[in-house]
């Protein structure tokens, strides 16, 4: 008898029944998996997110993530990370040494900005301008979560996931509200892998047909651009450089995230000479630094800290961000088109928030769908990839004010 | 009441900054332009890098096409020594 206890103390079975909510959250993890793997919703994210929920959820495996009043000791001191790794397991190691001081997320900007061609948005720069009214989402967001109890912290993070770009949602809510981290995660890629949902519910309701019909191509060759690009190339070099500096004297606290971005966008533009690191930056490096972000932010979603009201909230108004910050985008052109004889797709607009390339596909396809010959994919890359300047530079200021 | 107050000065300061900061990258974009079109307008020539032979004057554009191709199915261990026109 006495082995028979032994044997059923050594499982987790005593654990799940003291707290059903570990089953609720091991379903949670499947489902996400199913989206990921089944659905292929960002596939590359959702399913170590997906797999570290359900790792965080099984009882006495050491794999959830502690909660920084752990780690914290008295006089300010924390635990250091062998303590830590001691204490608490070897994915809270992870978690506070990667995560917790913000190192993954601006690695991750440097293989997305390798990944990045700012051609698009060069050839069409005032296009870049709908990537700055399609970040209203997040403001208005952080407005609507404060009059609904949220700190301005939380509201903060909660508001960013309407900029549509995961990385950058993490490092704010990292930086604000770390305890939100895993819901917050969840909801900003879920949305993202949603946009071809997002978007045509939020153009259907914003746009005539009238408009959707706009050729960019027939404005193009009725207005030409005074500017042509004579060495593009060259171009694209100094163009990182040149914005990095600038940028960083206006608003410091963004470097982090548009540094790297940029950087990463360097080694690309520069070409053969430096190959090497930019299949490094977009290759070992960038599905690396993939891995341990998505297992340890989904090791953040404990039922303890998931199953909470706050949860729903941040679901519910993730999607709000998501929706105004595309509205924002679309009323932006419709106001432009109002003072200008060469008129703009307001779906240029749409694709202002990042989601980069996905954003414009969706907005290419539904133009096609109206006009088969109005390929508009070019014109809304320009607002996309501003976008992602856009939220990291939204990002910077929510942190140099609340941090 | 106060975070009330915080966030509309959030969305005044955040949206002027980021409306800013694009309108600094179309500027900046449209100098940078300028800049190159006044002053390294074309495509340059590119001659043979040390350990390089080129045996005529190829374009950087096909050059890099060239060094790409050689990259990719070489897996970064090739090097371009020689291009002749067959």
């Amino acid at each position: 008898m006495g082995i028979l206890e032994n044997l059923y103390k050594m499982t987790a079975f005593q654990d799940i029944f003291n707290n059903p909510g570990y089953l609720l959250m091991l379903a949670i993890g499947a489902f996400l998996l199913y989206l990921g793997i089944r659905k292929q919703y960002e596939p590359l994210l959702l399913v170590p997110i997906a797999f570290g929920v359900i790792l965080a959820n099984l009882p006495g495996g050491q794999m959830g993530v502690v909660s920084a009043d752990l780690i914290n000791l008295e006089g300010g001191h924390t635990k250091n990370l062998l303590e830590i790794a001691h204490d608490y397991g070897i994915m809270n190691f992870l978690y506070y040494s990667l995560i917790k001081t913000g190192f993954l997320p601006p690695i991750i900007f440097m293989g997305i900005g390798a990944l990045t061609d700012f051609g698009p948005m060069l050839r069409n720069l005032k296009l870049a301008f709908f990537g700055a009214a399609a970040q209203l989402g997040i403001f208005v967001v952080l407005i609507s979560a404060i009059a609904l109890g949220f700190t301005a912290k939380e509201a903060a993070s909660l508001g960013i996931i309407g900029g549509a770009d995961g990385p950058t949602a993490i490092y704010t809510t990292i930086k604000l509200a770390p305890h939100l981290l895993g819901p917050i995660a969840i909801a900003a890629y879920s949305y993202m892998a949603l946009v071809p949902v997002i978007i045509p519910l939020v153009v259907r309701f914003t746009c005539t047909k009238k408009e959707l019909l706009i050729n960019m191509k027939e404005m193009d060759k009725k207005y030409p651009p005074n500017l042509k690009i004579k060495n593009l190339k060259a171009v694209k070099i100094a163009f990182p450089i040149v914005l990095g500096i600038v940028v960083s004297i206006f608003v410091p606290s963004s470097v982090p995230l548009l540094g790297m971005l940029l950087f990463g966008n360097l080694i690309k533009e520069i070409g053969a000479n430096v190959a090497r690191l930019s299949e490094a930056a977009t290759g070992s490096i960038l599905n690396t630094a993939t891995i341990f972000l998505g297992l340890t932010v989904g090791a953040t979603m404990t039922a303890q800290v998931f199953l909470d009201f706050k949860t729903i909230m941040i679901v519910v108004g993730g999607f709000l961000a998501f929706a105004i910050s595309i509205f924002g985008g679309i009323m932006a052109v419709k106001i432009t088109n109002l003072f200008n004889k060469k008129k703009i797709n307001p779906l240029i607009g749409a694709t202002g928030l990042s989601a980069v390339p996905m954003a414009s596909r969706v907005a290419n396809d539904i133009a096609l769908k109206h006009d088969s010959s109005n390929h508009i994919l070019q014109y809304c890359m320009s607002s996309n990839i501003s976008g992602v300047i856009g939220s990291a530079v939204a990002a910077g200021v929510l942190i140099s004010f609340l941090q | 009441m106060n975070d009330m107050g915080v966030a509309l000065e959030l969305l005044g300061i955040g949206m002027v900054t980021v409306f800013t900061i694009l309108a600094l990258v179309v500027i900046l974009g449209n100098l940078i332009i300028r800049f190159v079109n006044r002053f390294i307008p074309e495509i340059e020539k590119v001659s043979a890098r040390a350990g390089q032979t080129v045996s005529y004057e190829i374009s950087q554009k096909k050059m890099a096409v060239i060094v790409s191709a050689v990259n990719k199915l070489t897996k970064g261990t090739g090097r371009v020594n020689k291009i002749e026109k067959l």
